[in-house]
């Protein structure tokens, strides 16, 4: 059966990684979410200034993820790394309401780009541990999320730091792909 | 072009870059990293691939060791023409130096260092920080070079990380590699810095000495050229260093061996046993002589090393002379080389032998060689008199084969040989002049001439010789004239009958009318006044004994000598030239800009100081032995000597005065300045002397003199209009004075309506024209304006108006100084007009004036009481100054001790003005 299905996924996406870009404010938990998905731990981080790559596999497909640096310096560097990409992982700091507009403009201007009109998105609502973060409702309301058309899209609430919510989250995704790849 | 050709211009290609990016997104390890290769490749043969930038660092995350090296590679090479996108590497450098991998960790930090873009260096230091601590030294060692990279770019921040703390620390490392790269950097570091970074002291020595005997063959390098400037404390600790140092002297590789020398010469200036050094230099020969047996490109570089050692420490290879003896084989620029440490080595045990090497090459085929080793022989003539005889005769053979060039050359050494050994070896001459026809280079011919106007009583057709080269006076070069114009006034004073007389005539006459030479004019002119004024006092000049010369051809100044020896195994000791003169230092330091400016000050007027009687007198020394070394430049016209009008000939000096001055005045480069708009600044203050008065200017009266605010020079002036015309557009220029005193701007004179007057302060600035000659205080003026006919009158220079701010000295200077200057630089005069009625009220006013007071005393005998004081001039010249007086009374004696004591007159025309 096994042998079965992982021909079939193999069919369906070929030995493909999935290109996957998480992307978000500084200091929103991306590369804690990444080496979370990754090792499954919680790993100490830097101000990322450049990127990290990972491949993490789930449900048998395999993800290339990108973590890109949050610092506004390396923001305009972002558009690097859109083409071809099939997924983009936002994070937003729910606890960070002072920055949430900013996070939206960032947001929304991803969301114009040419090159990611076919990328499925999705948010994470992290942080979620925190005293005082907003719920995925707020965070939906505080970015406009509903203004999206012609996309994809879903929101999770996250804790990268309890692990929580980032696999459900990345069930939705692998989901949403291999549904499109169908 | 025909409708079908259009084909080729439409391509469904891409394009090879298009390719490449597209490779290298690929989700195939092996296929991202052939186009990291063919990137890699591209970028080697010089095509540019910077535009695949990103593409490339986003495989640097990458367990593949091969693939990170290639990617580092081209990051290397491209991220200064990115330096923005640089920064996306930082993150992965950051993780990579923290790889399990010791090799990664390296790999990491010495890439970062190579990278030089300044806004990532902040994010490296983290990194750079843990490598310096790492546990594995292969890491730490490529840290403490990447310190000194960094240090390249950002001296700052490596000060405020600590890094050269953590450098100094790594001295004390166990690993003796990880030492002698944090020596390396430390020293490359100091190198650039002007601030003391890196210090041995006695700990680090011994840390210094043990690593030395431990790591590789560079490393050794390292270390040996930094304890190459230590300063040994002394002779036992000297002695030490080169204890340890010695056994480095047998080591197969000829950086190790060149630096272990090093470290001994320079060790060796303190060891004060005979013996020890004695037994140094024994050793040292073998070594030196092996590096002779290398590839001839590395005994150019270990002949040019040791010419530097034999001029400090002719002993070491005195007994080694064979060594150099040229192989027909050796390269040109070896066997050059090989002569000049011959020469150096020659002596009298020695020389016989020398001589037959030379002879032999006198006869090989490479003209310069063959010119060498005949000006070898010279200068051995010329070094070793017992060997004199000996070299001539082999100088004499050498004529007698005739070949030209050889024979040229003989006859230009022979003319030094005469000069240093006159009236020895004239017999000679004859054999010289059969060759005379042969001559065809001015040095030669030059020469030639010299010997003939030297010996013109012992050739008694010298007239007739000098005649043959007179025919083509007009067409010979300079130096050549120059020769036969002073060979033909020597034949005159010697000979003076009738065949002379027309030849000096017809020569003079050529010189000073027929020529544009200015140096050859000047020396007729001179020859001319002198023999029209006084013909013995021209005997005197021009016959006069002439000081002996020594071989110091090619040996260089002691300091300079110091400065090559401590930068043996360097390019600096193979040019024989300092590092900063042909090394640019990005940080360049004060001090050095200020020294030079006051190099030029003393050249300046040194060439002047040259009395004139050397002005007929042919070469000065041996370097310059051609004849022709240009005579100084006479003492300028603004103040000629006091000659009379000689009855024919010349132009009379006199005459020339006036225009002259005229052409001093204006025809210098910042010639006369328009006056601009006006700010006129209002000098307050005692009337100023006249310079101009009513009278001399036509209704025009200048006053001014020289005073000091604030560190600066201004000429106070003021300027009266007692005309009856509107006077405008002044400008003012200042002939060449003691000081090279000249406006730093333009004058600033308002339009003067009849009866109006305006006062000026016009900014003054040092050395910007210095007169030659002894000091005058004189400084000539010349003033115009549109109106008039230009101005000239002289003013004085008051030296109380350059007295520096910085003159001021401690007591035990003071007395050191004064100790230091001999008694002949001590001066004293009576000022009579000078009194002191209160001492405390002069002091203080001298002090306004830059004379700074040191101590007094009291004499009881008389009860006078003696004030010391201090002050300086430019450039840079102390006056230590005693004035002894008794309080009330009219005249005081001051007496001053400075190195120049000829300026002591003008200080005291400022004492007697100051203390009246």
């Amino acid at each position: 059966m096994g042998i079965f299905l992982s021909k079939l996924f193999s069919q369906l996406f070929g030995d493909k990684e999935a290109r996957i870009l998480v992307l978000g404010l500084d200091n929103a938990g991306k590369t804690t979410i990444l080496y979370r998905l990754q090792v499954g731990e919680v790993v100490a981080t830097i101000p990322t200034i450049g990127f990290n790559v990972e491949t993490v596999q789930y449900n048998n497909i395999k993800f290339q993820v990108w973590d890109l640096g949050g610092q506004t310096s390396i923001r305009p560097y972002w558009r690097c790394y859109f083409p071809n990409t099939q997924a983009v992982i936002y994070v937003v700091d729910s606890s960070d309401t002072d920055r949430m507009a900013t996070a939206k403009e960032e947001f929304h201007a991803i969301l114009e780009e040419e090159e990611l009109k076919d990328a499925v998105v999705l948010i994470y609502a992290n942080k979620q541990d925190l005293p005082g973060a907003l719920d995925d409702a707020s965070v939906t309301e505080a970015l406009n999320l509903h203004k999206i058309k012609n996309r994809q899209w879903a929101i999770f609430k996250t804790s990268a730091v309890k692990g929580e919510g980032l696999f459900e989250g990345l069930d939705w995704l692998s989901d949403t792909l291999k549904a499109r790849g169908r | 072009m025909s409708g079908h050709d259009s084909k080729y211009f439409t391509t469904t290609k891409k394009g090879e870059i298009h390719e490449l990016k597209e490779e290298l997104n690929s989700q195939y390890k092996d296929k991202k990293k052939d186009a990291v290769k063919k990137v890699i490749a591209a970028m080697t043969v010089g095509k540019d691939v910077s535009m695949l930038f990103t593409d490339v660092v986003n495989c640097m995350q990458t367990e593949n060791l091969e693939l990170k090296k290639l990617v580092y590679l081209y990051l290397i090479n491209y991220a200064k023409s990115h330096p923005d996108l640089a920064i996306l590497a930082v993150n992965t450098f950051v993780k990579d130096s923290q790889d399990p991998n010791p090799l990664i960790r390296a790999l990491a930090v010495r890439t970062m260092g190579c990278i030089r873009v300044d806004k990532i260096t902040e994010y490296l230091c983290d990194p750079l920080q843990r490598c310096l601590k790492d546990e594995d030294p292969y890491v730490r060692k490529t840290a403490a070079v990447c310190v000194a990279k960094l240090h390249d770019i950002n001296a700052e921040l490596v000060e405020d990380r600590g890094f050269l703390e953590a450098l100094k620390d790594m001295i004390s490392d166990s690993n003796p590699m990880v030492v002698a790269n944090a020596v390396a950097a430390l020293a490359e570091i100091q190198e650039g810095s002007s601030k003391l970074i890196f210090e041995i002291t006695n700990h680090t020595l011994f840390k210094l000495l043990a690593a030395l005997n431990e790591c590789t063959e560079w490393g050794q390098v390292f270390i040996l050229d930094a304890l190459s400037k230590y300063k040994a404390k002394d002779a036992r600790d000297a002695e030490n260093i080169v204890e340890r140092v010695t056994p480095r002297l047998q080591h197969a590789n000829c950086a190790v061996v060149l630096s272990a020398v090093k470290v001994i010469l320079q060790q060796m200036e303190l060891i004060t046993s005979v013996d020890v050094v004695r037994n140094l230099c024994k050793k040292m020969a073998p070594p030196l002589v092996t590096l002779l047996s290398a590839e001839p490109e590395i005994q150019y570089v270990a002949l040019r090393n040791i010419n530097l050692i034999v001029q400090r420490r002719p002993s070491i290879l005195a007994h080694e002379i064979k060594v150099f003896f040229c192989k027909y084989n050796d390269p040109i620029y070896v066997k050059m080389e090989k002569l000049e440490i011959m020469i150096k080595l020659a002596s009298d045990r020695n020389i016989d032998q020398v001589l037959l090497e030379f002879k032999e090459y006198a006869t090989e085929v490479d003209v310069d060689f063959v010119r060498k080793a005949v000006r070898a022989i010279g200068r051995c003539a010329i070094k070793l008199d017992r060997a004199a005889e000996r070299c001539i005769n082999v100088l004499l053979e050498l004529i007698k084969i005739k070949v030209n060039y050889v024979v040229q050359e003989a006859i230009i050494v022979i003319k030094d040989i005469f000069r240093r050994y006159p009236n020895m070896y004239e017999s000679i001459i004859a054999t010289l002049c059969e060759s005379l026809d042969t001559l065809d280079e001015p040095e030669a011919k030059a020469s030639m001439i010299w010997i003939i106007g030297e010996y013109a009583e012992r050739i008694d057709n010298a007239d007739e010789l000098l005649e043959s080269f007179l025919e083509s006076f007009p067409e010979e070069p300079a130096q050549v004239q120059l020769q036969l114009l002073t060979a033909a006034v020597k034949l005159f004073l010697k000979k003076p009958t009738e065949g002379p007389q027309q030849m000096i005539q017809v020569v003079l006459n050529n010189a000073t009318q027929e020529t544009d030479n200015p140096d050859l004019r000047d020396r007729a002119y001179v020859y001319w006044r002198l023999l029209s004024t006084d013909p013995e006092a021209a005997k005197d000049v021009v016959l006069a004994e002439k000081p002996t010369i020594s071989d110091d051809s090619n040996m260089l100044d002691q300091s300079l000598l110091d400065d090559l020896l401590a930068n043996i195994a360097t390019l600096a000791s193979v040019y024989h030239k300092p590092p900063d003169a042909f090394v640019s230092r990005t940080r360049p330091t004060q001090q050095r800009d200020e020294d030079e400016e006051y190099a030029e000050q003393d050249s300046g007027t040194g060439d002047t100081s040259a009395p004139l009687s050397e002005a007929g007198q042919v070469s000065g020394g041996y370097q310059g032995a051609s004849p022709s070394s240009p005579l100084p430049p006479p003492g300028g016209y603004g103040a000629p000597p006091r000659a009379t009008v000689p009855p024919s000939g010349p132009p009379p000096p006199a005459a020339a005065v006036v225009p002259d001055l005229l052409g001093d005045l204006m025809g210098l480069d910042n010639a006369l300045v328009p006056v601009g708009p006006v700010t006129p600044a209002t000098p307050a203050g005692p009337p100023l002397p006249v310079l101009l008065s009513a009278q001399d200017g036509q209704g025009l009266q200048i006053c001014g003199q020289l005073i000091r605010r604030d560190g600066q020079v201004f000429y106070s002036l003021r300027f009266e209009n007692n005309t009856q015309m509107p006077l405008d557009g002044f400008m003012i220029q200042f002939n060449k004075n003691l000081f090279g005193l000249a406006s730093a701007g333009p004058l600033q004179v308002p339009l003067l309506q009849p009866g109006g007057s305006a006062n000026t302060l016009l900014p003054m600035v040092l050395f910007q024209n210095v007169a030659p000659g002894p000091p005058r205080s004189v400084l000539q003026v010349a003033v115009k304006n549109n109106q008039q006919p230009v101005w000239y009158f002289e003013g004085k220079v008051q030296l109380q108006a350059l007295f520096l701010e910085d003159g001021q000295m401690e007591r035990s200077t003071f007395l050191e100084t004064w100790k230091s200057l001999p008694d002949s630089h001590e001066v004293s005069k009576d000022l009579p007009n000078a009194i002191i009625t209160n001492s405390e009220a002069t002091l203080e006013r001298l002090l306004k004036t830059n004379l700074f007071f040191i101590a007094r005393r009291t004499l009881k005998d008389t009860n006078q009481e003696v004030l010391y004081l201090s002050g300086k001039v430019p450039p840079n010249v102390p006056f230590l100054v005693e004035l002894t007086f008794l309080v009330g009374y009219p005249s005081v004696k001051c007496a001053v001790k400075t190195p120049s004591p000829e300026m002591a007159p003008l200080f005291f025309e400022a004492m007697e003005s100051l203390l009246r």
